[in-house]
Parts: C-alpha cells; sequence; structure tokens
C-alpha cells in the first residue's frame, strides 16, 4: 500500500486563534504537518528537496517532496539529486530545512506576517544541542513563532496507545524508523532515556539492500529499478521469516512452498512481430527489380568507358601532332614554342604520350604487365643517367639530380620488392589451404576436434582481454558505481608492470642511497617500459584475426557448431540481453523469491550488511540491561507490554520474531507480549496533536526569551513531561 | 515558465509573507557559502566527554555490537553459506553458485562485497 502524500493548500488557516499550536512531526521519511487536536495531520510530503535548473529560462528552483515526474521534464534534473535535511536521525542541513517549513507552512494557508501559533515539532531521541537550538533559532528569528515544544515521537506514539489501552504504562517502545531503531524503556508513564538503546538501521537500510540485490541480478533492467518503486516492491511482499535458516532450506530445496512464496514482477514487454517468410511473387519482383537496375548501372558503366576511351584517343592524337610540328621547328626556338603549349621538353611529351596510350589500352582491357615492367626498365636506365657518373666530374645543379635519381630508384626498387614479397605470401598461403583441406579430407573427426580446441582457447584469450579492456574502460569513462572500486582498477596490465618496474629500480638499488642512474644500463628501463605500453595494445588483434578465421572455418565445415556469442561487456548502463535465442517473455520477469525475507532480516541482524550493533530482539535485552533496576517485577512488565511503533514494524511476522527473540533473553517464564500500534505510521502525530491540545501543553514551551535569556546550557537539559 | 508547471505549483515560491527574511536575503547567489557541520562534526563538538557519563546523551544510547554469533549468508543467493571463496572474499552455497562466482567480473564482484561492506576501497 504505497503512501500518497497530501498537499492540497489548506484554506482555513485563519479560522483557528493564535493559541492552536501547530504540530509537526518531522521524520526523515514523511514531513506531517496539521492542528492540534485534529485526528489526522493535513499536509504529508517526502522530506526531500530537490533544486533543478529550469531548462529554458536557465533558473534555479526548488521542488520540495516527491511530485509528478511527467512535469519535471522541463527541468534538468541531472546535477540534482534528491537532498535531505538529515544525516541519521539528526537534522543538520538547515537551509533544506528551511526550505520544507517554507512549503510545509505555505500548503497549510499561512499568511501574515509571522506565525502566531506555538509549535511543537519532534525530534530525535537525545538530540545533539546544536541541533536543537539551530531548529529553536530558525523557527524564532525567521518565522517569529511564539513559543516552541521539542519531543519524541516513539513517546507521543506510546502515550496515545496507552490511552487506547494497547500498552500498559510499563512497557518498552520500539521504534525501527526510516534510518534508525529506538528502543526506549518507559516507567511510570514517563521515558527514561538512560535505559534507551539505537541502531543505525532503519528502513532505508532495507530498501537500499533490495535494490542493490535486483540490480545485481537483473542487470539489464537496472533502469526500472527506481527507489519508489523498490519501496512500493517492499511494502508489498516483503515480509520476516520466523526463522531464517528454515526458510532459506526451504527455497534452497526447491519445494512446492518456496515455489508459492515467490513472486514474479512482469514487466512489460511487446513481442515482436513475427516476419511472415515472403511470398513467391514478392521473391519474382525484387528479382525483376535488381536486375533492372544492374541493367542500367551496366549500360552507365559502358556509356561512361566508351566516353572516356574517346577523350584519350583525342588526346593522344593532339599529343602526337605536337610531337610532329616539334620535329618540324627549329633547335633554338623550341623552348619559346614549348611554352605555349604547356610542357618542357620534350622528353616530357613523350612520357605524357605513353602514358595517355597506356590508360587507353586499360580501358580497352589489354594486357600491359609486361609493358609496364618493360617501361620501367627502359625508364631506369634512361632517368637514371647521372647515377653512375661518379661525383668529381658532376657540377652542383647535377649533383642534386643526381641525388633525387638515386632516391627515386631505391624507392622504385622497394617497391618491386615488396611486390615479389607479397606474391610469395600468397602462394604460401595457398599451399597451406591446400595441406589443411587434405587433412581435413583424410580425417575429418580428429581435423575438427582440433579446429574446436584452437576456437575454444582463441575465445578465452580474447574474452579475457576484452574484459579486462572494457572494465577499465568503464572505470576510465566514470561509472559511479564502480565507486568502491576506484582509482586502482584503472591502471590497466601495462601500467601496472610499468609500476612494477619503476618501484623496483628504485627499491632494489642500494639500501642507503639512491643511485639509480650512475650507470648507464638503468636507462634502459625506460625503453622497456614503453615496449611494454605498445605491445599490449598491438596484441589482441593478432588473437581477434585468428579467432575469425577459425570461425568462419568451423562455420564452414561443421553444421552443428554455433559460433559463441561473446558476453556483453558488464557496463551498468547497457541494456543488452545476450541475443543467443529470441527474446521470450521470461527474460523480463523480476522473481522476488529469497529477497523478500532477506531484505528484512537485517533489521534483526545487522551484521548482514556490515553493521557491527545489535538487532531488534538483542536490543530490547541491551535496554534492559542499561536501565540496571535489579527490580525483576519491574522488568517482567517491562516485557509483558512491548509496543511497535514506526513504518518498519508493518512487515509481516515482525511481531512473531521480535517474540521469540525476546524469549531467549529473558528467563523462562517471563510474561511476554508484543503489540502494534493501531497506525504505526501516523499514531506520532496524533499522539503530538492529542498532546499539544491539552491545557497544560503551555506550560511545557519556552519562547523566544526563554531561549535567550537560559541560553545552551537549559536548552540541554529541557525535556518534556509526557504525562499529563 | 510553462503553464502546466505553473497551475500545478510545483516550484517554491520565492516570497513568503510569514517569513521575516526571506530565502534570497539570506542565501543571496542561490546556494549558501555556509557549510554545515555533519553529524559527525556535531558529535565532535559536543564534548560529551566532559559531561557526566551516566546522563544519556547521542553517544551513549547507541547499541553496542551483536554478541550473537555471525550468520554467514551466501552473498549472491542468500542461502546459507559455509563456505567463502578466498580470491574474491565473496561467500557461497554450493558448487553452482561458485561457478557463478568465479565467472563475475570484477565491478560484480566488489558490488556484491559493498552489500556487507566489505569491498576495497581505495581513496
Amino acid at each position: 500500500m504505497p503512501f500518497i502524500s497530501k498537499i492540497e493548500r489548506q484554506t482555513d488557516y485563519n479560522r483557528f486563534p493564535s493559541s492552536t499550536p501547530i504540530v509537526i512531526d518531522n521524520g526523515a521519511s514523511y514531513f506531517r504537518i496539521g492542528w492540534a487536536g485534529e485526528t489526522e495531520p493535513r499536509v504529508i510530503f517526502r522530506n526531500i528537496i530537490q533544486r533543478p535548473r529550469h531548462k529554458t529560462t536557465g533558473e534555479t528552483v526548488t521542488v520540495v517532496g516527491d511530485h509528478d515526474t511527467a512535469l519535471l521534464r522541463y527541468f534538468d534534473c541531472t546535477r540534482s539529486g534528491p537532498r535531505s535535511a538529515f544525516d541519521g536521525n539528526v537534522v543538520f542541513q538547515f537551509e533544506i530545512m528551511e526550505y520544507i517549513l517554507d512549503f510545509a507552512f505555505d500548503r497549510l494557508g499561512a499568511n501574515g506576517s509571522r506565525i502566531d501559533h506555538p509549535i511543537l515539532i519532534t525530534e530525535c531521541v537525545c538530540n545533539p544541542v546544536q541541533s536543537r537550538s539551530k531548529m529553536a533559532e530558525l523557527l524564532f528569528e525567521t518565522y517569529g513563532v511564539p513559543s516552541v515544544a521539542f519531543g519524541v515521537d516513539a513517546a507521543f506514539s506510546y502515550k496515545y496507545n496507552q490511552l487506547r489501552g494497547i500498552c500498559e504504562r510499563d512497557g518498552l517502545a520500539i521504534c525501527p524508523g526510516f534510518t534508525t531503531t529506538h528502543v526506549i524503556p518507559f516507567v511510570d508513564g514517563e521515558p527514561v532515556y538512560k535505559g534507551c538503546s539505537r541502531t543505525n538501521i532503519g528502513g532505508y537500510h532495507v530498501t537500499d539492500n533490495l535494490k542493490q540485490l535486483l540490480s545485481l541480478k537483473y542487470p539489464h533492467h537496472m533502469a526500472r529499478f527506481t527507489w519508489e518503486k523498490i519501496e512500493d516492491l517492499k511494502m508489498e511482499h516483503c515480509y520476516i521469516a520466523p526463522d531464517y535458516a528454515l526458510e532459506a532450506r526451504l527455497f534452497q530445496k526447491g519445494s512446492k512452498e518456496a515455489e508459492d512464496k515467490t513472486r514474479c514482477w512482469q514487466l512489460p514487454w511487446v513481442p515482436p512481430p513475427i516476419e511472415e517468410p515472403p511470398s513467391e511473387e514478392e521473391i519474382a519482383r525484387k528479382a525483376a527489380i535488381k536486375e533492372r537496375q544492374g541493367q542500367r548501372l551496366r549500360e552507365m558503366a559502358e556509356a561512361k568507358r566508351s566516353s572516356r576511351i574517346n577523350e584519350l584517343e583525342n588526346q593522344l592524337q593532339g599529343l602526337e601532332f605536337l610531337l610532329q610540328q616539334l620535329g618540324q621547328v627549329q633547335e633554338e626556338e623550341i623552348p619559346s614554342f614549348l611554352s605555349k603549349t604547356g610542357y618542357v621538353s620534350k622528353h616530357e611529351i613523350e612520357s605524357t604520350i605513353t602514358k595517355v596510350s597506356q590508360s587507353l589500352r586499360k580501358a580497352k582491357g589489354e594486357a600491359k604487365v609486361e609493358q609496364a615492367e618493360n617501361e620501367e626498365k627502359a625508364d631506369s636506365s634512361d632517368k637514371y643517367p647521372l647515377i653512375n657518373i661518379p661525383d668529381n666530374m658532376l657540377t652542383a645543379e647535377q649533383l642534386k639530380e643526381k641525388k633525387r635519381q638515386i632516391f627515386l630508384k631505391t624507392t622504385t626498387e622497394g617497391r618491386q620488392r615488396a611486390k615479389q614479397k607479397r606474391v610469395e605470401e600468397e602462394l604460401e598461403r595457398e599451399k597451406k589451404n591446400r595441406e589443411d583441406e587434405e587433412r581435413r579430407l583424410e580425417n575429418p573427426e580428429l581435423y575438427l576436434e582440433q579446429m574446436r580446441t584452437k576456437y575454444k582457447e582463441l575465445f578465452e584469450k580474447v574474452e579475457q582481454r576484452k574484459r579486462l579492456k572494457t572494465t577499465n574502460g568503464g572505470h576510465a569513462n566514470g561509472n559511479s558505481s564502480s565507486g568502491a572500486v576506484g582509482r586502482g582498477e584503472r591502471l590497466n596490465a601495462a601500467q601496472r608492470e610499468r609500476m612494477r618496474l619503476l618501484t623496483t629500480a628504485a627499491f632494489d638499488r642500494g639500501k642507503g642511497e639512491d643511485n639509480f642512474g650512475a650507470k648507464d644500463e638503468d636507462w634502459q628501463l625506460y625503453k622497456l617500459m614503453s615496449k611494454d605500453n605498445d605491445d599490449d595494445d598491438d596484441g589482441p588483434d593478432e588473437n581477434e584475426a585468428e579467432l575469425a578465421r577459425v570461425c568462419s572455418r568451423l562455420q564452414e565445415i561443421d553444421p552443428t557448431f554455433v559460433p559463441k556469442p561473446e558476453t556483453t561487456p558488464s557496463q551498468p548502463t547497457s541494456a543488452e540481453i545476450p541475443r543467443v535465442r529470441p527474446l521470450t517473455k521470461e527474460d523480463f520477469q523480476v522473481v522476488l523469491g529469497v529477497e523478500r525475507f532477506r531484505c528484512p532480516e537485517i533489521l534483526f541482524r545487522p551484521n548482514l550488511v556490515g553493521i557491527d550493533q545489535a538487532g531488534l530482539d538483542e536490543m530490547t535485552g541491551v535496554s534492559i540491561r542499561r536501565l540496571s533496576t535489579k527490580n525483576e517485577v519491574l522488568e517482567d512488565r517491562l516485557t509483558s507490554s512491548i509496543f511497535m511503533t514506526g513504518g518498519c514494524s508493518l512487515f509481516p511476522g515482525i511481531n512473531e520474531r521480535l517474540e521469540a527473540g525476546v524469549r531467549m533473553l529473558r528467563p523462562c517464564g517471563s510474561t511476554i507480549k508484543v503489540a502494534r500500534a493501531s497506525d504505526p505510521v501516523l499514531d506520532a502525530w496524533r499522539g503530538a496533536s492529542v498532546f499539544a491540545a491539552n491545557m497544560q501543553f503551555q506550560q511545557q514551551t519556552f519562547s523566544r526569551s526563554d531561549y535567550y535569556e537560559k541560553g545552551e546550557d537549559w536548552l540541554r537539559h529541557y525535556q518534556l513531561r509526557y504525562t499529563l | 515558465m510553462e503553464a502546466e508547471v505553473i497551475k500545478a505549483e510545483l516550484v517554491l515560491p520565492t516570497h513568503m509573507s510569514f517569513k521575516r527574511t526571506q530565502m534570497y536575503e539570506k542565501y543571496p547567489k542561490g546556494q549558501s557559502k555556509v557549510r554545515w557541520k555533519q553529524l559527525k562534526q556535531i558529535i565532535q563538538a559536543e564534548n560529551y566527554q566532559n559531561y557526566d557519563p551516566d546522563e544519556p546523551n547521542y553517544v551513549n544510547i547507541e547499541s553496542p555490537p551483536s554478541m550473537q554469533p555471525c550468520k554467514r549468508i551466501c552473498d549472491i543467493t542468500g542461502f546459507e553459506a559455509p563456505y567463502h571463496d578466498p580470491r574474491t572474499n565473496l561467500r557461497y552455497a554450493n558448487a553452482d553458485v561458485f561457478k557463478l562466482v568465479r565467472s563475475l567480473p570484477n565491478e560484480y564482484v566488489q558490488r556484491y562485497l559493498a552489500l556487507r561492506k566489505a569491498a576495497v576501497v581505495l581513496r
């Protein structure tokens, strides 16, 4: 039953005279405010604020309580998470407290220049005086309140239920709250704080535990596990097992009762539309279209080719004509003639002619390999005439020319050598493939086995590398959930190696002095380090290439082989389920089995979440011990009226469990009775309201003048008397 | 501000008639420069050791550590876990869970450990 907030603005503020107190239950989870004497608080909302920025105007606004998320889309909420004024159960952020009080008074309908009513506000047990005084200051200074009283919410709840006969004058109040759990003994109707006991575990920890467990179990659906949704799940489905070990064994065996107790949450899921195999006509039609397109492309290519051939032929003709003309012109006039045409020398014209004729031949599709080779050979002897002439016979310019020709020659030779090597490799590969085929043909089974094992090994290696890489990549991207792991994991293998080398180098040399660097060999260390760094990145590529090859081979020859899907990188933000098979309905189900009773168990055993304090049942023993009355009758009376209040006491099964726990601590035969408040959530406010409506309430408040005259020390000793 | 936001009164108005000093006067430039003391600092400032130890105060009503033997449950499934993996420091219930434990990437291992505050924190 999710708790709904009430934030309607009240209109009857002015009906209440100045003497009517306003009652505030300032809890870590919810804030309740209303008028004294009434049975329900007027305004209830979650005790958090958010300060998002408006997307278009850019101003920062304040939003109090939890609001409709649809409206929040106008605001940029990335940098503003929900903030609470509480640290544990103590108020420490009074700026946030002020926003909350603003909102509360505003919704109560306050108008006028000050809040002119006495205020009764709840606080935690043994509130530090600093928090108390700041709260008093806030109320007096900013809101102009005439008088203030502080009380403990559990005590109010106890008194209220005492009036109704649910508990006696002497008893134990157990209050599992949102952030803390208290056990307070009541003697003669007054709480005895000396015997009080507090454990820092509450509903917040239960919800947080459930959220973490579900996120770890279903990382794909993490986006759906919001705080509010998990709280709803907790309130609806969690229960406390009478004996944890027995329940766990039930689930471990997988018995029928365990099945009944398992709840399943189906997330909304739409099955993908079934694709029908294309019908005959479809296939025919598509084939015809493809054919036509192919035809069109071929025609276009033809047209282009023929136009290019024409162009080249024309160019060739022009050049030949030019050459003829050149032959007729006189020797002296060659340069001027050539400058008009744009070519520098006869040689250049000739080379252009050869190039053009080559491209023409290529366009026409004739073989020209031998031609090219011949050309190159001829060129090498023509183009590099200067190489063979020794240096001292050449001028400076000719030397430069010679250098250039040497360079050109070496590069062309290098290119030829590379081509040759490639050809050789091709031949090698061909030979290997043929051998492979032969091996396969003669013994298919063995071959298959070998391939499979090889695939597995390679896969493992690649996976390992990938996992290392992605976890490091994930951290480097700044995933907030990896806060626990921290900086250390960001160092990948290479960096760790580097660190190791450096530290060994630093510490190996000499115990007293640091003489690293005195010898030249020491500096070789850095060369080693940088090489390590490079290797790490190149290495996996070979493995991956090999893996791909083996995979394709296996796919060809083995009909039963299915390539293993790579496990998706474990980034919390990715929402991909490994698509080994099509997604089914079951993938979108969240199963709550053991978690149902595992999470509330932490109330009784805080050790499960690492908090080393006593659980609920032990706390009662501690509390009675701290009272140290030596009066067994009193102790018996205390245990015969154990009263549970607070939001967390709504878990089913908590009463029986607590009774069993207390029975283990108390001497045999003592009476133990556990009763729950009539309304654990709202009874605190109701008790406070009844208290404030009483005539003698005014004597218990303190006013502004009191506060300033008497000072902090007096405030420290200020306690309410609950029996009126 | 959009019409529906105003209608829903989502945003807290900046001026309240019943306040003596408004928020924008008290905290100019939005966020306050005041660093509020955390609970630890408040408790430290209280100097409870100067006062009578019999008087109940915030610190001495805290519960003592548990006297009961620690129940070890499996980190992943929640069943009883008599076994402990030395490499990852996780608790597990049986061999199948162990396979799962060993196949978990390091991030998940640390998150499971963080559930019971046993994760390695590098700060």
